[in-house]
């Protein structure tokens, strides 16, 4: 993934984040609205309420004067009656304006103004309501006549006024307010539709998107699987043929150059023998005419001669050797490998017996652990573990009693397999080069060309497997082999 | 055996050749031996020379498989057709080539002896000398046709 793809998606990520918080703050804001709208309508049906309150205190002065007037006028029981109860149920309801209208000073001024004007004409309609029933109807009346009722009730009616046009006024604002509210609440809820349409939207965009590009790599690498799989085909093909190149090249030139050393054996051979009647003259010649004899030719026939022969045939003779190693590894790179189920821990017990002789002379150990079986080619098996394990029996560290352990695991599809001794041990610069044919590390103290390291490596790489090497001097070595558990029969590619 | 039998030696190293003769010498066989470099004159000698086989007399061959103009294998399969006049002669093919393929190929071509040329000239010289032994008691077969 590259940069910029994760910074788009953190952009997305965080867009999404973005969209959800601003919904959430819509929603708390659309409870927010309500709840003020809640205490719009209240303030709104508080305010009806004191208009309410302020019209039946009008109502309920205007017919107690209006009953007290009648009275006046007419002493019957029933006007007083009326009178008395409207009288009565006036205080509660001045004392019910004024609990209302608590939380308005304006107001509650204006009632502490009422208050002594209608303390005042209630008094005075009392008393002459008290006159009229005791019988003084014409004093009663001269009072009325003279008592200042009049402008006490003027008073009383533009006060009460004032305050329901206060009241009036105050629901007009209040109303105003009530409907800013709700246009603002409907604002709101429009804008969180809005907001909620986007951030689905969005969603489900970025949902889209990702389920069309995880489509798309999933084909891509559907194609990159089958693209792969036909250039590893290829590559194989290739390898296998560039492979057969080097055996048959090995093989010819193995062959085109034992013709020659043919020629140099023989020859040499030849010459050996020809040094004989040569010998015998220069003794003969010592005998009998040592004045024809030179040092130089007697140095020649009896010493340089049969070196030089020697030194050929030595020579030679490894050469064959070489040869010969170069035409096993090309044999067994062109022998067809026959994979088959192996008995692992039999294969092995089988080669540590048959080095048991020499690990007796020598002191020596083998320890065969629980190996996995594995299906694979017997032949480059057994010769695979009986070099390693010949190897661990051959450098072993003077002194110290050989100890060579066998061991396995699988680890996934394949198998591993570690040949360990406590021998002399490989200097770590030296692990490559032990693989390489005719290359040798350490001491030269042993038989041996260079080669079965390189066989081995060549037999594993045929089998699919690698080989590798943990050692350092003197801690003896471990070879670790991983081959495929189950190796797969070769095409017939000839 | 009314003609002494030649023996017809195809080898195009001059050495091996050399080799080969000396050891044959060696083993007490001294029958004529006519030696070839490469497989055209060879086969010309073979089949065609006025003093050759074919028309003259019992023969033994022995073929290297390494030749510079054609195979050994050829040569073989030449000889051993058949309606060739040399089907009967025997072949002893010598040659450094120990492959298994190789050998079975030659059999099956009709070769009457493969002998692999060891390096160790000890090995070599032995494998001369027992195949002129042998020689000496083979019996080979007159040419149809030949006088």
């Amino acid at each position: 993934m590259t940069i910029t793809d994760r910074l788009f998606n953190r952009l997305v990520l965080g867009a999404v984040v973005i969209g959800f918080l601003a919904l959430l703050a819509a929603g708390g804001l659309i409870g927010w609205s309500i709840q003020r709208n809640q205490d719009y309508n209240q303030a709104v049906d508080h305010t009806y309420q004191v208009q309410g309150a302020v019209y039946q205190y009008r109502v309920l002065a205007e017919r107690a004067e209006a009953a007290r007037r009648g009275y006046l006028l007419k002493p019957d029981d029933r006007y007083r009656q009326v009178f008395v109860e409207t009288a009565d149920d006036l205080p509660p309801a001045f004392d019910r304006l004024v609990d209302l209208t608590r939380d308005n000073p304006h107001q509650q001024a204006r009632l502490d103004r009422l208050r002594p004007l209608a303390a005042m004409q209630s008094a005075l309609m009392r008393q002459s309501a008290d006159m009229v029933r005791r019988g003084r109807q014409i004093s009663a009346v001269g009072m009325f006549r003279n008592d200042n009722n009049l402008a006490t009730m003027e008073s009383m009616r533009t006060l009460l006024f004032d305050i329901g046009e206060e009241e009036s006024r105050l629901l007009k604002e209040r109303a105003a307010r009530q409907e800013r509210g709700v246009s603002f609440l409907k604002w709101s809820l429009g804008l969180t539709l809005l907001l909620l349409l986007a951030v689905a939207g969005g969603s489900v965009f970025v949902i889209f998107q990702y389920t069309r590009d995880l489509t798309r790599s999933r084909r891509d690498l559907f194609k990159l699987n089958a693209s792969l799989e036909s250039a590893v085909e290829d590559r194989t093909v290739d390898l296998r043929r560039a492979n057969d190149e080097i055996q048959r090249f090995a093989y010819i030139v193995s062959h085109d150059l034992r013709s020659p050393l043919v020629n140099i054996m023989g020859f040499t051979s030849e010459l050996e023998a020809a040094s004989i009647p040569l010998q015998d003259l220069v003794t003969r010649a010592e005998a009998e005419a040592p004045g024809i004899l030179t040092d130089e030719a007697r140095e020649a026939v009896r010493t340089d001669l049969p070196e030089a022969a020697g030194f050929i045939r030595a020579s030679t003779q490894k050469m064959d050797r070489l040869i010969n190693a170069i035409l096993r590894l090309s044999r067994d790179g062109r022998r067809v490998l026959a994979p088959e189920l192996l008995d692992m821990h039999g294969l092995v017990a089988g080669i540590a017996a048959s080095l048991k002789h020499r690990t007796d002379e020598l002191g020596a150990s083998i320890t065969v652990e629980a190996l996995p079986d594995l299906v694979s080619d017997r032949v480059a098996m057994e010769q695979i573990l009986s070099n390693l394990i010949e190897n661990a029996t051959k450098y072993l560290q003077p002194g110290r009693p050989g100890e060579i352990t066998v061991r396995g695991r699988m680890d996934g599809i394949r198998a591993i397999y570690e040949v360990q001794d406590n021998g002399r041990g490989i200097d770590p610069k030296d692990h490559d080069r032990i693989f390489d044919l005719f290359r040798r590390s350490g001491v030269q103290d042993q038989p041996g060309e260079g080669i079965g390291l390189a066989h081995v490596r060549a037999l594993a790489y045929r089998l699919g497997g690698v080989i590798s090497c943990d050692s350092e001097l003197d801690q003896g070595a471990t070879f670790r082999l991983s081959l495929p558990a189950v190796l797969l029969p070769e095409r017939a590619s000839e | 055996m009314t003609h002494p039998v030649t023996i017809v030696m195809i080898e195009d190293d001059e050495g091996h050749a050399r080799l080969i003769e000396k050891n044959i010498r060696r083993a007490g066989i001294n029958n004529q031996i006519r030696h070839f470099l490469d497989g055209t004159s060879a086969l010309a000698f073979l089949e065609s020379a006025a003093d050759g086989p074919s028309l003259n007399g019992p023969a033994l061959i022995l073929l290297d498989l390494n030749l510079p103009d054609m195979s050994g294998t050829d040569i073989l399969v030449r000889i051993k057709r058949e309606e060739g006049p040399l089907k009967r002669t025997p072949v002893v093919v010598l040659t450094t080539t120990d492959d298994k393929v190789e050998i079975q190929r030659c059999y099956d071509l009709g070769c009457n002896v493969y002998i692999t040329k060891p390096v160790n000239y000890e090995a070599f010289a032995q494998a001369i000398r027992q195949l002129g032994l042998f020689l000496s008691v083979i019996q080979v077969p007159d040419i149809d046709g030949a006088a």
